[in-house]
Formats: C-alpha cells, structure tokens, sequence
C-alpha cells in the first residue's frame, strides 16, 4: 500500500496523468487481494454499472452523500476497472481506522462488472442501461446481459438491486436474482434500449418521472412518482438520460436515508463530470461514445442551435474508443430535422462543422451523407488546430462532441491554455 | 424512376453499423432523381416476387440470429430470396446475413444450421475472433471495411470471391480470400436459366459501413437494381465523391 502511495505521487508530481489507474495496476501486482483488503472495511459499498451514464449518476450520489454528511471514497475520473478502484482505494484510505469512509461508489464497466462484483460484495447494485457499445471490446449486447446475469445468481439475496426498468434488456435480470428488485423510469419520452422484438406489457415502475419539461440546455423538470410520495424536482442537466441518471442516484440515496432536502439542496449546485455537457466560455463539450448516447446529445442539441454556433467532432479509433468505427452510421443524425442539418424550413444550414480526430474523413462523410453539405464541414485531423480554427472568429458557442480519448486530449489542451483545470485537482 | 430498397430483418440484424449501407445507397440513388422506398421486412413478414429491387442483410446478435434462420425457413423467404436472385435482383448481405445465405452454419456443438443456399459456401463456428480494419483488393477496386466475427467461412469449388485480402482476416483468416459474389451460372446451371452471367449477390464480413467509403461498389448494386427492374442498362449519373474517395484512401493508408 506504501509503494502504491508512493506511485501515485510519482505519476501526479511527473504530470503523466492523473495518477487515476497506474497505482492500483503496480499495487495489484504486488497484491492482487488488494481491493478485497482494503474494501471490505467500508461500511456500504455502491455499484453503479451499465453502458452509458455511469459517470455522472456516481458523481450525483456522491454530492447527496456529501451533502448529508457522509464520507465517500469513490473511483472518480472515469477510471473505472479493477485498478481504478484499487489506485482510489490507495490514494484516499486513511492510515487510520477511525477515519474510515462511510460509503463507497464504484462506477463499473460492463466487463469489469463480473470480475469485481465476487470480490466487493456490494450493499447496492444498479443496472443503468445495455447498450451495443464498442462491440470489438465488450461484445453484443445479448452476451453483456447474460454475464451479468450470471453473476448476479451468486451475489447475496439481501443486496439491494435497482433496474432501469425502461431498459428492455435490463428486465431479464429481475429473474436472475434471487432478493427483490425494484425499478425506475420515465412515464413518456422512454429511451428502451437495443431489444428489437418489443414487449407489449407495460411494465410497473417503482420510481416513474412523470410530467417530463425540458428546459433546452439548461436543464429538465418533472415529477417523481414513488409507490408512497411524490417529489416535483428541477434538474439542472439538460437531457432525457440524465433524468435516468438522476432517478438512479436518487433511489440509491433515499436508500441510504438521506432526506429530500439534502438532495434537493445539493441539486442544485450540481456540475456534470469530465467532459459530459461541461460548459466553457466558448462553448459545451459532450463526450460521445455509442450510437444512443451520440444521439441522445443530438436530440438534445439540435433545437438548441443557432446559426451562429459551431459544432466540432472529433472521432478517434483507439483502443478506448473501439477501433470499430461503425457505429457513427447508427447515430441518428437524420432524425435531428434542425440546423445545422441542413433542414431547418427550406433555409440552407449555416452552423459551420469542424471534424477532427483519427477518423475525421469517417466522420465528415457520416455527415454528408445526412444532408450537410459536404463545403460547410472542415476536416483537420489535428485537434490542437481544430479547436484553433474552430474558435477563430466564432461569434456564438461551440459544442464539441468528442470520443473517449479525443475527450482526454482535449482537457489537456485545455489545461494548457488555462481553460481548464487538470481533471484530478477538480473538487469531488 | 423508383427503387424499392428489401431491407431484411433490419430490427434483429443491425448491430454493426451496417444500416450505413441502406443510408448510402438511399442517398447515392436519390442525389440522381431515383425516387427510393424501403421496405422493411422482417419475422412473420410475407415475401412476393419483384417486392424489392434491392436486398440487403445485415449482422445480428447470435441469438437474433437464430430466430432470423428458423424464419427464413419456415416462412420460404429463403427461397424467395433465392429465386429473385436468380432473376438478376441484387444484394449485398454482411457477416451474419452472409452467413445465413450460405449452406450451412455449423455450431460449435449440436447440429447444423442450414442456410438458405443461395452462397456455395459454408461456415464453421471457431474460438477465433477475427476484429480488425480490412483492406481487400476486388473488381471494385481496393475495398476498406471492418470485420469482427469468429464464424470461419470457406468457399466450395468453383465459387468466386469478392476478393484478396490485403490486411486483416476476411472469410476465416487462413486462405486470404474475402467474401463472395454468387454466380449464378456457373454455380447451378438449370435448365432454363437465363444464358446470362449474372454476378449480382455479393456476401462479406465488411463492416464499416461498407458502402459509404466504397461508392463504386454502392453504384454498382444501384446499377444491377435498374437494369433488372427496368430491362434496359441505365446510365447512373457521375457524382462528387470527392469525400468518400478521401475517407476510402485514408482508412487503406492508415491500416494497409
């Protein structure tokens, strides 16, 4: 544990990176029962798992948390396999016993899930959504579920486990637990998932956003409905998936008993993690990292853009991008009638397009090939000069809609103009 | 003019991007005045001749997949597909459509899954799983897609392949070829079949989408597609494709 300390130092005071995984993958080489070591000595632990949303439901739970008093140690910077959590683990447990943390929020990813899942023993479990998702990494969806489903036959009947219950595929999990389950979802606008073949019964909601308002980027309105309450909530993140972020955090945290004051209050105040709908000076940035989640910031942006704003994506194929660029011809850019794809009430779109990244040119025809005309898109492969040329003369905002590792290069350049802090100094 | 576009089982089979393929040739047909429908047809759907002018089959999940085999059998749109096909009707099929219109699938264990016949090639199930760019030299010209499949098929004699791999696994990663293109006389010479050498079927693992980065190949079907349903070879007018000629040289500089 020492030694890991000493790693995580190293990696922070070098500037290699956030020192986020490189203690825990040197520490569980030396140790690999680390995790179970050092975890089983917190009082709760919380598993939040699924394709999309994990990020910021963890960061969510964690501020209502705070907010009640509690202390959490959390994998925080979208670090989320085994040695996410063992580098965390490593830099934030206390030498002292009675310093111990109350509560722990693992974020993990599909695979990752069923590995750790044996070891952690968690008190809480919920299943955000299966999407198809970097297929050459995780596989089809079907297989996603299906291990999931097998490691949920051995977790412990007292764990608390929550479904999205909007999630087609998620509902077969109901049958592979041997406790309850309870469930969460929207009355309308549903997001259902990959699942072809529709199931007719409407399925009972224990948790149900109802009366759905959307407040364009600011953010959305409704009305939860529980089995004995209702609560009418003001989201401040803008998008029908961070209703299904929030609805996750809210039922974890009101299973940790703590009062809808607590979490109203520190809703308020609530800033989206790393890269998702952050707000600059310039602009927004929303990762995008699969064909729902991509098309779920679409609809999201699209009636939001004016003439005057620029869009730049930026698509790379690296390892944790998927190398598999396929996917961006499942993104529904046609359904997104609005500038600046090229529909907007017989007027031409004018909003510019940048597209940068490995696979720019892969990106620009993507766009073509929705309407846009290909005179208005700017291929620079470079981001640096992308985002550079980009702001040259922008007189509204710029939305920046980059993959997993374009995301990581852009807080680095960022960071290098002082736009931004690094992420790991940046205030859980 | 009007193209009527068969997109088979599009909500089991389309988990790798390949409706990119349908965008592309609704595009490519419609940029040149060819008015362009797509009909959706899936499990319990029925199947008449000259429905479509075009098929295309994309790759599902294995689960999907079996249901979509069982369907092609027991409602005969397998032998729909076949007898238009014969006709000269064109189609491109992916991965697990591929698969399913070749003779056989056969699983790691149980029986084999017969297939629709209409490809004289066969499939085995392997622990390999084959993912990566591809780059594949063919009468099209250098074609550039991304495969990710463990199904190892193999052609019989005198089946031609849509082409050479130059990078990555193509139809099982041993023989460097890739794909297949049905030749209908060669294969199964009937007794009145048209004298004609019709090449119109093509199956692949490509995925990418396809057709996007490879337009010559997306004309190609588009061309076939009016020649059948018009009897008379038509003209596709010349388009810009300046960017898709970009995107294609860039993907086989980046992996070839």
């Amino acid at each position: 544990m020492i030694l890991g300390k000493g790693v995580h130092f190293l990696t922070r005071t070098l500037n290699i990176g956030g020192g986020s995984a490189a203690p825990g993958y040197y520490a569980l080489k030396i140790d690999p029962d680390l995790v179970v070591h050092l975890a089983s000595q917190i009082p709760c632990t919380i598993i939040i798992t699924g394709t999309n949303g994990k990020t910021t439901t963890a960061r969510m739970l964690a501020q209502f948390a705070k907010e009640s008093g509690l202390k959490v140690i959390r994998n925080h910077t979208g670090s989320n396999l085994e040695r996410g959590i063992a580098s965390a683990l490593l830099s934030h447990f206390p030498l002292l016993t009675s310093h111990l943390p109350d509560l722990a929020i693992w974020e993990l990813d599909e695979a990752a899930f069923n590995k750790v899942i044996p070891k952690l023993k968690p008190d809480m479990i919920v299943f955000l959504n299966a999407f198809r998702d970097q297929l050459d990494r995780y596989g089809e969806v079907d297989s996603v579920v299906k291990k999931w489903c097998q490691t949920l036959k051995v977790v412990d009947p007292k764990t608390s486990i929550f479904i999205n219950g909007d999630d087609h595929n998620l509902l077969a999990l109901k049958d592979c637990f041997k406790g309850s389950v309870q469930t969460f979802g929207l009355e309308s606008n549903k997001i259902t998932g990959e699942r072809a073949t529709m199931q007719n019964k409407t399925h009972k909601l224990d948790f149900e956003a109802r009366n759905i308002k959307l407040n364009g980027l600011t953010g959305s309105s409704f009305l939860l409905q529980t089995t004995n309450y209702k609560l009418q909530t003001t989201l401040p993140v803008p998008g029908i998936y961070h209703v299904y972020n929030f609805l996750a955090a809210y039922i974890l945290a009101k299973k940790l008993d703590i009062s809808d004051e607590y979490i109203l209050n520190s809703l308020k105040t609530f800033q989206p993690a790393f890269g998702r709908v952050e707000k600059f000076d310039f602009g927004y940035i929303f990762l995008i990292k699969n064909p729902t989640g991509a098309t779920q910031v679409l609809q999201t942006l699209a009636p939001e853009l004016k003439s005057n704003d620029r869009l730049l994506l930026a698509l790379n194929d690296n390892l944790a991008d998927g190398t598999d660029v396929s996917w961006i011809w499942d993104i529904d850019f046609e359904q997104c009638k609005v500038q600046p794809f090229g529909f907007a009430q017989g007027e031409s779109a004018k909003c510019k397009v940048f597209v940068s990244g490995t696979r720019a040119e892969d990106m620009a025809l993507r766009l073509k090939y929705a309407d846009i005309d290909p005179k208005q898109i700017a291929i620079e492969n470079n981001l640096e000069r992308a985002f550079e040329e980009a702001r040259i003369g922008l007189k509204g905002r710029l939305f920046i809609l980059p993959t997993y590792t374009a995301l990581l290069e852009l807080q680095r350049l960022l960071t290098k103009r002082g736009l931004k802090k690094h992420y790991w100094k940046e205030a859980t | 003019m009007k193209l009527v576009i068969g997109y088979l089982y599009p909500d089991l089979m389309n988990i790798y991007g390949d409706t990119g393929n349908i965008i592309a040739l609704k595009k490519r047909a419609e940029w040149r005045g060819i008015e362009v429908e797509i009909k959706n047809i899936s499990i319990g759907d029925r199947l008449k001749p000259r429905d479509a002018d075009i098929f295309f089959f994309g790759g599902g999940q294995d689960m999907a997949q079996g249901l979509v085999a069982s369907d092609l059998v027991k409602s005969d749109k397998g032998k729909m597909i076949r007898q238009e096909i014969e006709r000269g009707v064109p189609l491109l099929s992916i991965c697990g459509g591929y698969q399913l219109l070749g003779d056989y699938y056969g699983p790691h264990e149980g029986s084999k899954l017969p297939g629709v016949g209409l490809f004289p090639a066969y499939t085995i199930a392997s622990y390999d799983r084959m993912i990566g760019n591809i780059v594949v030299e063919s009468e099209f010209g250098k074609l550039v897609g991304f495969e990710n499949h463990s199904g190892k098929t193999h052609l019989k004699k005198g089946a031609h392949a849509l082409g050479k791999v130059l990078q990555g696994f193509g139809n099982n990663g041993e023989d460097a070829l890739e794909g297949c293109i049905y030749n209908a006389t060669r294969y199964k010479k009937r007794r009145d079949e048209i004298a004609s050498d019709y090449k119109n079927a093509i199956g692949t693992y490509m995925h990418g989408s396809l057709l996007p980065k490879n337009p010559k190949l997306a004309d190609w079907l588009l061309q076939k597609a009016l020649a059948i349903k018009y009897g008379k070879e038509i003209q596709l007018k010349p388009l810009d494709d300046a960017l898709e000629e970009k995107a294609r040289q860039a993907a086989i500089a980046k992996f070839c």
